[in-house]
């Protein structure tokens, strides 16, 4: 019984530091700086940091193509499949 | 009135505790006049010498005050012998104050410092001194002297107190250590702590719960603060060790409420300024802060985390051997950064979560799990987008006989972005070579195309009117991502999503093996097992007509899949 609430708690434990450290490492690999970094040396905080910013610099680039598509749109035929694909891509 | 500090000093401490007592609240008159009511009312009480001589200069009216100070001087000296009698007389003024009084240190000197470095600071000081220096002096320590006025001085920065009835004893055992007080502007470690301390007791005191039992709150709680021993009698007090001890011993593990208040004691003591020892401010610094806050004296709170935190760490230096100290507070400093990071990496979540959108889940892991594929398929449709960007002006005329084929490769490019979400940033890559040598094979691709597809008017009707539909494609993004958290299974979370790139990719594909599209759609098609099964079986039968149809039909349950052509 301890034997296995103590294995319970520590597999939770196992289980989430375990998780935790894939996931730190998954993102690590898509975060364009860090990927070229040492790769055992960065932090976990620093990895959610750098994603924070990542995907908040995504967002931004996200902004700024919509607003291109759309423009783009608006010179193109609106019946012709370009702005079927812009429109399709324009969130 | 710097002439006038002098009498403040001398006169108050031979006035009646409480004379003194209730002029205090009247500080906030003229310290003069304070002083000069201290005097009056005391007259009689206080002394037979110069007082009498000052009360009776003075007794006609505060204009006295002017030939009081002068007469400081001269009886400075005589004040201070006869002082020594009066002081012995009263028992309630406390030892310390009376110290600089009765003693020889209390040079003329010494007197001069007080007297004229800044003149708020001694009236006040002398206020302050007063108000201390009511309560009999019990023992006269002479080393107490000097630090004494410091001490005053330093209180008296902050709003007068009233004067305090603690203990002598314990007063003179606080003040034993005060004996090393240096002037606060010094900040020596001990001494400051420990005036901190006295201070502490004296606003303890001065509020109206007995001075025995903040003072020895306050006191206690400077030594068992590593202790954890919670014998506060503040409650808080005694969380905030009990706290400290769990999380000691848990070695952090849960982040408790009490957890947090160390943590909140660690901010506050980062922030205030000096913070010597981490370990030993939380504690000291929350039960200070109690008294502080009971007393509302927030004046206080920086001189008193500084030297709370010095006081601390002395008092644990003290009580334990050099050893153990050490390596109690390396544990406990080991916990507090540990801690610390622990919470930078929990906002940081925090953070991370209110970006994604749509994330309701708490779980560690689980949110790590949506925040990477939300990552990726921003990063997918940056890409595609930027792809479209560059895409679209080079489309030609001819391009309409591609709708067909783009219908075509969504099957295919649904096959393709269903087998693999990662693998979706492969078929990128070769995009850019694509279009760059998309201009020669667009027209013979159409031309090849063209009889493949007899009806490629047949899309463009439907190109304005599923607008709408478009539209609601339009807002792929949210379903797309709404995927996430639906019940969709992963596989059609990264087709849906990957969906409305689709017809890039199909584009793209089609551009890329010109001559194989037919073969390329024939097997894509027959390709059910691939793709979510039901769009690619279909896409065969309705290749000829009904293309736009199976779009419609499409991968995403829960989203309206733009029929691309659409």
């Amino acid at each position: 019984m301890s034997s296995r609430r103590s294995r319970q708690a520590a597999g939770v434990s196992r289980i989430s530091d375990d998780q935790i450290i894939e996931l730190v490492a998954k993102l690590r690999q898509l975060l364009p700086e860090i990927r070229d970094r040492r790769p055992q040396k960065v932090s976990a905080s620093k990895v959610l940091q750098e994603t924070c910013n990542y995907i908040r610099s995504l967002h931004r680039e996200v902004d700024d193509l919509s607003e291109r598509l759309s423009q783009l749109l608006s010179t193109i035929d609106a019946d012709s499949p370009e702005a079927a694909i812009i429109r399709s891509l324009i969130m | 009135m710097n002439h006038c500090v002098p009498d403040f000093e001398f006169d108050d401490d031979h006035s009646i505790p409480t004379s003194s007592v209730l002029n205090r609240p009247r500080k906030s008159a003229m310290a003069e006049e304070d002083v000069m009511e201290l005097l009056w009312q005391n007259g009689p009480v206080v002394l037979h010498n110069q007082n009498q001589r000052s009360l009776k200069k003075s007794q006609p009216s505060f204009p006295a005050d002017q030939s009081a100070p002068r007469e400081i001087p001269s009886s400075h000296h005589h004040q201070q012998e006869q002082q020594d009698h009066l002081f012995m007389q009263e028992d309630e003024m406390a030892s310390w104050l009376h110290y600089p009084l009765n003693d020889t240190n209390f040079d003329s000197d010494f007197c001069t410092d007080l007297l004229y470095p800044a003149p708020c600071i001694t009236s006040t000081t002398t206020t302050t001194a007063t108000a201390t220096a009511t309560p009999p002096v019990r023992a006269t320590r002479v080393r107490d002297s000097r630090p004494q006025l410091n001490t005053a001085t330093t209180v008296a920065s902050a709003p007068p107190l009233r004067p305090p009835i603690p203990p002598p004893p314990r007063r003179t055992e606080n003040f034993g250590l005060f004996a090393r007080h240096m002037p606060r502007e010094v900040a020596s470690g001990p001494s400051n702590s420990k005036s901190v301390t006295i201070r502490e007791s004296t606003v303890v005191d001065s509020s109206d719960t007995p001075a025995p039992g903040p003072d020895s709150r306050a006191s206690e709680a400077m030594r068992s603060m590593e202790g954890a021993s919670g014998v506060n009698n503040n409650n808080r007090c005694r969380n905030t060790s009990g706290a400290g001890a769990a999380a000691t011993s848990s070695g952090g593990g849960g982040g408790s409420s009490g957890a947090r208040d160390l943590t909140m004691c660690e901010m506050t003591v980062t922030s205030s300024p000096g913070g010597s020892s981490a370990s030993a401010e939380p504690p000291a610094q929350k039960p200070a802060a109690e008294d502080r806050k009971r007393k509302g004296r927030e004046t206080d709170d920086e001189y008193h985390s500084e030297d709370v935190e010095l006081e601390s760490a002395d008092a644990k230096k003290q009580s334990r051997g050099s050893t153990s100290a050490k390596r109690s507070r390396a544990a406990e400093v080991h916990n507090l950064s540990e801690r610390r990071r622990r919470d930078r990496i929990n906002e940081k979540m925090r953070a991370l979560q209110e970006l994604i959108p749509r994330c309701n889940k708490s779980d560690k892991a689980s949110m790590l799990d949506e925040a990477i594929e939300y990552l990726k398929a921003l990063q997918l449709q940056v890409q595609m987008m930027s792809v479209g960007c560059g895409v679209v002006p080079m489309m030609f005329p001819g391009v309409q006989q591609y709708m067909p084929n783009m219908g075509m490769g969504i099957g295919m490019g649904m096959g393709m972005g269903m087998g693999m979400d990662m693998g979706m940033s492969r078929p990128m890559m070769p995009f850019p070579n694509v279009l760059a040598g998309s201009a020669m094979p667009t027209p013979a691709a159409a031309a090849h195309l063209g009889p493949r597809f007899p009806m490629p008017p047949f899309h463009m009707p439907p190109v304005p009117g599923p607008d709408p539909s478009r539209v609601q494609a339009a807002n792929h993004s949210d379903p797309m991502f709404n995927s996430f958290g639906m019940q969709n299974p992963n596989q059609a979370r990264a087709s849906n999503f990957v969906d409305p790139y689709q017809q890039y990719l199909a584009l793209h594909r089609m551009q890329l093996p010109l001559q194989q599209n037919q073969s390329m759609v024939q097997p894509n098609a027959s390709k059910p097992s691939t793709s979510k099964g039901a769009e690619n079986r279909e896409n065969p039968e309705n290749h000829p007509s009904g293309r736009l149809k199976s779009f419609d039909r499409v991968p995403c349950k829960g989203c309206r899949l733009p029929s691309f052509v659409v």
